[in-house]
């Protein structure tokens, strides 16, 4: 049993220090977006998304609280920057959880490479 | 045992029993609750407890299910470990302390002469009981700030409840004596079933 716990920790200590050999690249973090601290990069496909209404998520179209790339506000603003990963996670995640849990299809509700690809360009 | 595996399992079911984050990320979930049931059952009918050889191993077992949980993720998801590696959210660093005093609870009392650390058995008692109530206390924090099977709220408080009845509750053992150890041997097939079955029900083709 000792060595059972030995060999899973020494597992651990590579993973993280190397990378798992199950899984594809890890992601970067990076300025994306010219974000003031390094992010992760997030993929989104529209062509993914047709059947959600557009002002789900763009809400600049009914409140007039600006134009352009997602990231073009939340990244910059400095009142949203500081909650950038718990606006997209509870917009992205939230609604692909409730999608999940309704029976309908959805997007990856909780896996982070689901969104979070190492190797891929940052989209929003 | 059992008893602690489904009141942990059914608080995950009473809200959005089909919400599923895939078969990988469920089973490593699973993998979680199975070990926080474990460490509850542990705490509960520790005290007194009348074959410590069993708590012993069990307390062994109960370990390798957390690192399995925390690997799984590690192995399987190549973001978790970027997130290691630089920011990772207040909840995963709750998880990775939980899974420490876990380790410091099961390996310190698996010294050859733990009495050196503590020089009379009472002493010894209480530092191990503090540490299982803070591995608790870490871990609990560690599900609850991640809640995704737990999308209402009073789902976190009776999961809360669980614990604290586990953990400040009275000596179940003493009042409970008739109670069935599981056995080393059982305790991987519970897991392994649990597992499964949440799974299979989080995954089941609509």
């Amino acid at each position: 049993m000792r060595n059972a716990f030995l060999a899973l920790l020494a597992l651990g200590v590579l993973v993280v220090l190397s990378g798992s050999p199950l899984t594809g690249p890890r992601p970067v973090r990076d300025r994306y977006f010219a974000a003031p601290e390094p992010i992760l990069p997030m993929i989104f496909d529209h062509n993914d998304h047709g059947d959600v209404n557009c002002i789900e998520c763009h809400h600049d179209f009914a409140d007039d609280s600006g134009s352009g790339m997602c990231m073009g506000c939340h990244v910059s603003d400095p009142d949203l920057w500081p909650r950038l990963e718990q606006q997209f996670h509870g917009l992205c995640l939230g609604c692909h959880a409730e999608r999940e849990a309704a029976g309908r299809s959805a997007g990856p509700p909780r896996a982070c490479d689901g969104c979070h690809h190492g190797g891929g360009p940052a989209t929003p | 045992m059992l008893l602690a595996f489904v009141a942990v399992f059914l608080v995950t079911f009473l809200a959005a029993p089909l919400l599923g984050a895939g078969w990988y990320w469920d089973a490593g979930n699973a993998l979680g609750y199975a070990a926080g049931a474990g460490l509850l059952y542990l705490t509960a009918f520790g005290r007194g407890t009348a074959d410590l050889r069993v708590h012993h191993r069990l307390g062994q077992y109960v370990l390798v299910v957390t690192l399995l949980h925390a690997f799984w993720f590690l192995l399987g998801d190549a973001t978790v470990t970027v997130h290691l590696r630089s920011a990772a959210p207040a909840g995963l660093w709750l998880g990775v302390a939980g899974l420490l005093l876990q380790g410091a609870l099961v390996t310190g009392a698996l010294l050859p002469r733990r009495w050196r650390l503590s020089r009379e058995h009472p002493a010894f008692r209480r530092w191990h009981r503090a540490l299982a109530l803070g591995a608790i206390v870490t871990a609990g924090w560690h599900v609850l700030d991640s809640g995704f099977y737990l999308p209402q709220p009073y789902q976190m408080l009776l999961l809360a409840a669980v614990a604290a009845l586990a953990g400040w509750g009275r000596d179940w053992q003493r009042h409970w004596p008739g109670h069935v150890w599981p056995g080393p041997r059982g305790f991987p097939v519970i897991v392994a079933l649990v597992v499964l079955l949440f799974v299979a029900v989080r995954n089941w083709p609509a």
